[in-house]
C-alpha cells in the first residue's frame, strides 16, 4: 500500500501540547525539585530526555504500518496479563498501590500497556468479525469479560483510575464497533442501579463521594489537596500570575508537576491558557476522531477511536478532578504531567494515529 | 452496500462519542471559569492568606520631654526573640530543638520546657521573649550563627524607660505590654506617641519557612511624635522634694497633692502627687505593709486587692480627687464681694465667733471670736463669720454666676485621664445656709486643678487660663508638628479687683495666718485652707495652702493639699504654707528672679563672712565689722590663726566671729542652749548670748510676724561645740489657725 500523507494538523497539535507540556512541567517542579533534591532542573532534564526518546518512537511508529498490528493483537493482550499479574506480587509499591513494575533503567506501569493491548486487540478482533456485536452471548458478552478480567486484575493493585480508563476505552470501541443499544441498556441499568444502592447503602461512601462537593469541610484532611488546587485556579483569575510565578507551587501543592499540574496551569496562565489548553485537546480529540472516520478499515477507524477515547477520557477526568468537579482520583494530564514512561506511551498511541492517518481515504 | 451501511453507523457512534467529549470539554471550560473568575477573588484571598506571613514593625515611640527638653520617657531599642517552629524543625538535623532550647532557656532565663514547648509547637510563628537588652540580644545572634540555627529571629522593638523614675509618674503615666499608653500623658497622647507600625509581608511556603522571594513587601513604620510638656524638672523636682519632705513629716494617711502654675499660660509647670511610684516598674506596689497585707489573702481576692491598690497609686489626686477647699476659697468670695463692691476694705466687722443663718448657728474658727475688724482684717484673720456676711451681700445669684465663671463646675479640660468636675448645689438648692458655708469654702468639692486655676485667674489680672500640661508635639527632627497655645477661658474680674486681692493677700502671709509662706525678699501672697472631712468631728483634715509670688507681678501660683494629716498639726497655716514657701523660694530662685528687700528685711539679711585668718587682729576686726559682724578674741596673739565660722558662711548680720591667735590655746567650747517653744527674737538672744550664731529658717524669717516658734535646732540642745558655731533653728507657725 502507497503511503500518503501523514495529518498535519494533528501532528501539530501534538508537538503543540508536547512543548506546553514540558514547559509546564519546568515552571510547576522547579520549586519542589529546589526543595527537595536542591536543583531546580531535577524533573525537567528527565522529562526532556524522555520527550526526545518519545519523539523518536513517534516517529518511528508513524512509519510501522499499522496493519501489522493485527498480528501482534493476542500477543500484546497476553503480554499484558502477565504483567498486571506481575506487578501485584513484585511492583513497586507506591503511594498505596502497587503499580510500577521496574526494569532497572526505568519503571512503567502494566496498566498504561493494558489500555493499549485493549484498544489494538479489540479494534482487531471487532473488524474481523463484522456484526458478531449484534450476539448478545457470543457477541458483546465475551468482550465485557475482558474488560472484566482486566478491570479486576487492576483492582487487585488497587488502580482505581485505570481502571476507569480501561473500562471506559473498552466500552467506547464496543460502542462505536456497533454493539446494540438494548443489550447496552439492558446491561448498564441494572448496573446503574446496583451501583447507586452500593453507594447508598453506606454512609461513608456517600460522604466520600460527595466530599467533593465542599472539600473546606475537611481543611487539612482530605479536603487540603482539592482546596490546594482550588487556590492555585482561583488564584489566575481571567490573565493568570505570569508563567513561572505560581504561589501554591511553594509545597501547597504535594507534587504540583503530576497529577495537579492544570491547577498550576490555571494559576500562572489564568482563565485564558486554561481555555486554550482545553481548546487544544478538544482539537486533537476532533482530529482524532476525523482521523479515525477517514481510516481505510475499520480496524484502523476502531483504533484511532481507541486511542483519542484514551486521551479524552483521562483529559477529562484529571480535569474535572482538579478543578473538584468529580471525587478526587489520580489521573495524569496527558502530555503535561510527569513522568516519561506514560509519555512514551502516548506518544508511541500518536505515531499510530499519525500512521493511520497516512493511510486516509480522502 | 452492507459495508457502506456499517460504515454510516460506525461514523454515526463515532460522532455521539465526539460530541459527548465536547460536551463535558465545555462543562469544564465552564467550570473552570467560574473558578477563575466569579470565585477568584475569594479564593486568590485565601491563598494569599496562606501564603503571607505578616510581621508587624514597631513604630518608635516618641519621647516625652519637660519644657526645657529634658527627657522624661524614652524609647530604648530593644529586641524581641520570636521563633517559627516549623523552622527550627526543618532545620533539627543540624541544630537539635534541644539544643536551640537548652542555649535560648540559659541566655534569656527562661524554663527550658517552656522554651522546648514553644519551638517545637505546630505553628509558624511564637514569641519567645519580649523586650531583651542588647547584650542578651549580642548572645542570641552569635549562638545562632554559631550553630547555624534557623527559625529563630530578633525582631527589632522597643521599650519604654523613664529616665527619673518617679518623677512627675502621675502625670507622664506608663505604657502597657505592647507599649501602649495606659495612664496619664501617655495615655492621652498615645495616638501621636505610637504612630504607625510598619509591615513587613512576606512570602511563605507551605513548610512555613519564608521565600526570600520577588513578592515582599515592606510598609515603613511612622515613628511617633514628641510630647513637650509645661512641666520644668527642675521646679517638679522641689515640688517632689518638698511635699515628700511634708509628707513624711505629716505622716499624710492619704497622700498630698502639689501643682506649680505659671499663671499667664495656664502652663502647668509642676504637678505632683505623693506618695509615688517608679514608672519603670509600674505594676509594683510601693507601700511595703500593704504588699504584707495582700500576702495573706487568697489568691482570688490577693489579685482583686492588688489591683485595686494599684488604681489607687495610680491616681492623680490633682485632678481626679475633689475635696473640700475650706478657707482657700475665702480669695474667690473676697474677689465677688470686691469685684461687686458690696464691701470696701475698711467695712467693720463684728466676729463674737459665731453666726446664725436661718436655724443654724455657724461658728468661727476661733472660739470667742475675732471682735471687731475691718475687712481688711476678717481676710488676715480668716474669720468665718465676717465671710458669711459678705456672702450674703454678694447673693446667691451672683455667687452662684462667679463660682461657674471661675470654672469650678466643669473639668478643666486637662490633658489628663479621668478629671474630676467637682460637685456643687443646684441652684434650686442653694439656699441662705448652703450660700453661708459656701462663702468660706465648706459643703461643696472642687479638684485641687480647679482651685489653682482659679487662684491663678486672681493672680493674673482676672483672667482665667485653661491650665494645660502639653506645650508642643515635635517630630524626630524636632521640628514642631502642633503647637498649643495658651488660651484665655474668659476674664473673671477686673484688673483692680485682681490687684487689690493680691495686695490683700499678701497681707495674709505677711502677718496673716499665711505667715508661714513668708520668703524674704519675695512678696508672697497666699491664703491659707484647713477642712475637715464628712462626718464633722472625724478628726480628719484636709489641710491646704495656695499662693503666688511676686504679689505685683506674680510668676508662679502653687498649691499644696496635705490629706489626713496625723502627727498632731493640721492646720493649713502650720504645714502646708511652709511647704508652699520651700517651693516658690526655691523656684523663684531658679527662674533668676531677683529678690527685692525692704529695709526691714535688709537688716535681718545674711552676710558672708570674710576669711580674716593671717590678718592683724585689727585688719580683721575692721574686715568683720564691714559686714556687720562682731569679733571675739581669744589668745594674746597679734595675728589671727584661725576663725570660727570659717570664712564664707553665710551668717545673720551682728553675729560674732571668734578669732584665735595663738597657736596652741584651748578651744573655747560652749553647750548649746535648748530654744525650741522660743519665739526667734528670744532665740536668737539665748544662742548669742551663749556665745554661739544663729540661722534662722522656716517661718520665722519674717521679723514682724508673731506667733512663730521654733521647732527644730542643729546641734540638738546640750551638744558641745566650739564657740561661734552656727546653730540653725527652724520656726513655724504654731498658733492655731486657718
Ligand atoms: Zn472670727
Amino acid at each position: 500500500m502507497k503511503k500518503g500523507q501523514i495529518d498535519f494538523q494533528f501532528l501539530i497539535i501534538v508537538m503543540a501540547l508536547l512543548a506546553f507540556g514540558l514547559i509546564m512541567v519546568f515552571s510547576a517542579s522547579s520549586e519542589s525539585a529546589r526543595y527537595n533534591f536542591s536543583n531546580a532542573y531535577f524533573f525537567i532534564q528527565k522529562q526532556i530526555i524522555w520527550a526526545a526518546i518519545s519523539i523518536v518512537a513517534m516517529v518511528m511508529l508513524a512509519n510501522f504500518d499499522y496493519h501489522r498490528f493485527g498480528k501482534l493483537a493476542f500477543p500484546i493482550l497476553l503480554a499484558s496479563i502477565i504483567m498486571l499479574v506481575m506487578v501485584i506480587f513484585i511492583g513497586e509499591d507506591i503511594k498505596g498501590g502497587k503499580r510500577w513494575l521496574n526494569l532497572g533503567f526505568a519503571s512503567f506501569q502494566p496498566s498504561e500497556v493494558a489500555k493499549i493491548a485493549i484498544i489494538i486487540f479489540f479494534s482487531c478482533s471487532l473488524s474481523k468479525n463484522p456484526g458478531i456485536l449484534n450476539k448478545f452471548w457470543r457477541g458483546l458478552v465475551p468482550y465485557l469479560a475482558i474488560i472484566g478480567v482486566f478491570a479486576g486484575l487492576l483492582m487487585c493493585e488497587p488502580h482505581f483510575s485505570g481502571t476507569v480508563v480501561l473500562a471506559g476505552i473498552g466500552l467506547v470501541i464496543l460502542f462505536v464497533a456497533g454493539a446494540k443499544g438494548s443489550h447496552l441498556f439492558m446491561l448498564g441499568s441494572p448496573a446503574v442501579v446496583a451501583g447507586w444502592y452500593l453507594i447508598i447503602s453506606e454512609e461513608y461512601r456517600w460522604k466520600r463521594i460527595t466530599a467533593f462537593l465542599d472539600p473546606f469541610k475537611d481543611k487539612l484532611g482530605d479536603g487540603w489537596q482539592i482546596i490546594q488546587s482550588l487556590y492555585a485556579i482561583g488564584s489566575g483569575g481571567i490573565f493568570g500570575l505570569g508563567l513561572g510565578r505560581s504561589r501554591q507551587k511553594f509545597l501547597y501543592i504535594p507534587e504540583p508537576h503530576n497529577d495537579f499540574i492544570f491547577s498550576i496551569l490555571c494559576e500562572e496562565l489564568g482563565f485564558i491558557g486554561a481555555m486554550l489548553t482545553i481548546l487544544l485537546f478538544a482539537a486533537l480529540i476532533w482530529r482524532g476522531i476525523k482521523i479515525a472516520m477517514n481510516a481505510p478499515d475499520t480496524f484502523g477507524s476502531l483504533m484511532a477511536v481507541g486511542i483519542t477515547a484514551l486521551i479524552a477520557i483521562e483529559v477529562i477526568i484529571n480535569i474535572a478532578v482538579v478543578t473538584s468537579s468529580m471525587p478526587v482520583t489520580g489521573m495524569p494530564l496527558p502530555f503535561f504531567s510527569y513522568g516519561g514512561t506514560s509519555l512514551l506511551i502516548i506518544m508511541c498511541c500518536m505515531g499510530i494515529m499519525l500512521n493511520i492517518s497516512r493511510h486516509s481515504k480522502s | 452496500m452492507q459495508n457502506s451501511k456499517a460504515r454510516m453507523k460506525l461514523k454515526k457512534r463515532m460522532y455521539y462519542t465526539l460530541s459527548v467529549c465536547m460536551l463535558l470539554l465545555v462543562l469544564l471550560i465552564g467550570r473552570t471559569g467560574y473558578l477563575q473568575i466569579a470565585r477568584g477573588d475569594q479564593l486568590q484571598k485565601q491563598a494569599v492568606e496562606q501564603q503571607t506571613r505578616d510581621r508587624i514593625i514597631n513604630s518608635k515611640r516618641g519621647t516625652i520631654f519637660d519644657r526645657n527638653g529634658k527627657p522624661l520617657a524614652v524609647s530604648a531599642s530593644v529586641e524581641t526573640v520570636t521563633a517559627s517552629p516549623s523552622e527550627v524543625r526543618e532545620n533539627s538535623k543540624v541544630a537539635p530543638t534541644e539544643k536551640v532550647a537548652a542555649a535560648l532557656a540559659e541566655i534569656l532565663e527562661l524554663d527550658y520546657d517552656f522554651v522546648h514547648g514553644k519551638i517545637t509547637r505546630e505553628s509558624s510563628y511564637e514569641i519567645i521573649k519580649r523586650r531583651i537588652e542588647k547584650e542578651k540580644a549580642d548572645k542570641v545572634r552569635q549562638f545562632i550563627t554559631e550553630n547555624k540555627v534557623v527559625g529563630i529571629r530578633l525582631d527589632a522593638d522597643t521599650k519604654r524607660f523613664y529616665p527619673y523614675a518617679s518623677l512627675a509618674a502621675h502625670v507622664i503615666g506608663f505604657t502597657g505590654l505592647d507599649n501602649q499608653g495606659l495612664e496619664g500623658i501617655e495615655m492621652v497622647f498615645d495616638k501621636n506617641l505610637k504612630g504607625s507600625p510598619g509591615r513587613i509581608i512576606s512570602a511563605k511556603n507551605a513548610a512555613g519557612i519564608e521565600m526570600p522571594f520577588k513578592y515582599e513587601k515592606l510598609v515603613n513604620p511612622q515613628d511617633g511624635l514628641n510630647v513637650v510638656l509645661t512641666i520644668d524638672e527642675t521646679i517638679q523636682r522641689f515640688a517632689e522634694k518638698h511635699l515628700e519632705t511634708a509628707l513624711i513629716e505629716n505622716k499624710l494617711l492619704k497622700g498630698g497633692a502639689c501643682i506649680v502654675l505659671d499663671p499667664k499660660s495656664g502652663e502647668v509647670l509642676a504637678m505632683t502627687t505623693k506618695p509615688d511610684f517608679d514608672l519603670n516598674n509600674p505594676f509594683d506596689l510601693q507601700d511595703e505593709s500593704i504588699k504584707k497585707q495582700l500576702q495573706l489573702l487568697d489568691d482570688d481576692a490577693r489579685s482583686k486587692a492588688n489591683e485595686e491598690e494599684l488604681r489607687k497609686m495610680w491616681r492623680n489626686k490633682a485632678v481626679v480627687d475633689s475635696y473640700e477647699p475650706g478657707s482657700t476659697f475665702k480669695i474667690f468670695t473676697a474677689a465677688m464681694a470686691l469685684e461687686e463692691k458690696v464691701v470696701s476694705l475698711n467695712d467693720t466687722f463684728f466676729c463674737t465667733g459665731s453666726k446664725k443663718v436661718a436655724s443654724h448657728n455657724i461658728r468661727c474658727w476661733k472660739a470667742g471670736g475675732h471682735g471687731s475688724q475691718t475687712f481688711v482684717e476678717g481676710v488676715k484673720n480668716s474669720c468665718n463669720p465676717v465671710f458669711i456676711e459678705v456672702g450674703a451681700r454678694i447673693g446667691a445669684v451672683q455667687f452662684m454666676n462667679y463660682f461657674t465663671g471661675l470654672g469650678f463646675t466643669q473639668k478643666t479640660g486637662i490633658e489628663l485621664p479621668g478629671e474630676a468636675p467637682g460637685i456643687f448645689h443646684t441652684r434650686a438648692k442653694f439656699n441662705e445656709v448652703e450660700l453661708a458655708t459656701s462663702s468660706f469654702g465648706q459643703s461643696f468639692q472642687i479638684t485641687p486643678l480647679q482651685m489653682i486655676s482659679g487662684v491663678a485667674a486672681i493672680a493674673n489680672g482676672g483672667q482665667l487660663m485653661r491650665p494645660h500640661l502639653v506645650k508642643s508635639l515635635t517630630d524626630s527632627n524636632d521640628n514642631i508638628v502642633t503647637e498649643f497655645e495658651s488660651e484665655m477661658v474668659r476674664q473673671v474680674i477686673s484688673k483692680e479687683t485682681s490687684d487689690t486681692l493680691c495686695w490683700l493677700l499678701e497681707k495674709v502671709v505677711a502677718d496673716g495666718t499665711g505667715s508661714g509662706a513668708y520668703i524674704k525678699g519675695f512678696r508672697v501672697a497666699g491664703k491659707t485652707g484647713t477642712s475637715e472631712k464628712l462626718p464633722r468631728g472625724s478628726g480628719k483634715y484636709v489641710a491646704s495652702f495656695a499662693g503666688f509670688a511676686p504679689a505685683d507681678d506674680p510668676q508662679v501660683v502653687c498649691l499644696v493639699i496635705l490629706d489626713e494629716p496625723s502627727s498632731g498639726l493640721y492646720y493649713g497655716g502650720q504645714i502646708a504654707s511652709p511647704v508652699v514657701r520651700s517651693i516658690l523660694e526655691d523656684t523663684l530662685n531658679y527662674l533668676g528672679i531677683e529678690p527685692a528687700y525692704t529695709a526691714e528685711e535688709k537688716a535681718t539679711l545674711e552676710t558672708s563672712v570674710p576669711t580674716v585668718a593671717g590678718q592683724t587682729i585689727k585688719d580683721a576686726k575692721s574686715a568683720l565689722s564691714n559686714q556687720n559682724l562682731k569679733a571675739k578674741v581669744i589668745g594674746q596673739g597679734d595675728t589671727v590663726l584661725s576663725q570660727i565660722p570659717k570664712g564664707g558662711i553665710k551668717v545673720n548680720q551682728q553675729s560674732t566671729i571668734t578669732l584665735y591667735t595663738e597657736e596652741y590655746s584651748e578651744p573655747v567650747t560652749v553647750t548649746v542652749p535648748n530654744v525650741l517653744q522660743n519665739s526667734v527674737l528670744s532665740a536668737s538672744d539665748i544662742i548669742l548670748k551663749a556665745n554661739l550664731n544663729i540661722k534662722v529658717v522656716g517661718a520665722g524669717a519674717s521679723p514682724e510676724v508673731g506667733g512663730v516658734t521654733a521647732y527644730k535646732q542643729d546641734p540638738p540642745a546640750g551638744t558641745v561645740v566650739e564657740a561661734g558655731t552656727i546653730v540653725t533653728v527652724e520656726f513655724r507657725r504654731i498658733e492655731a489657725g486657718e
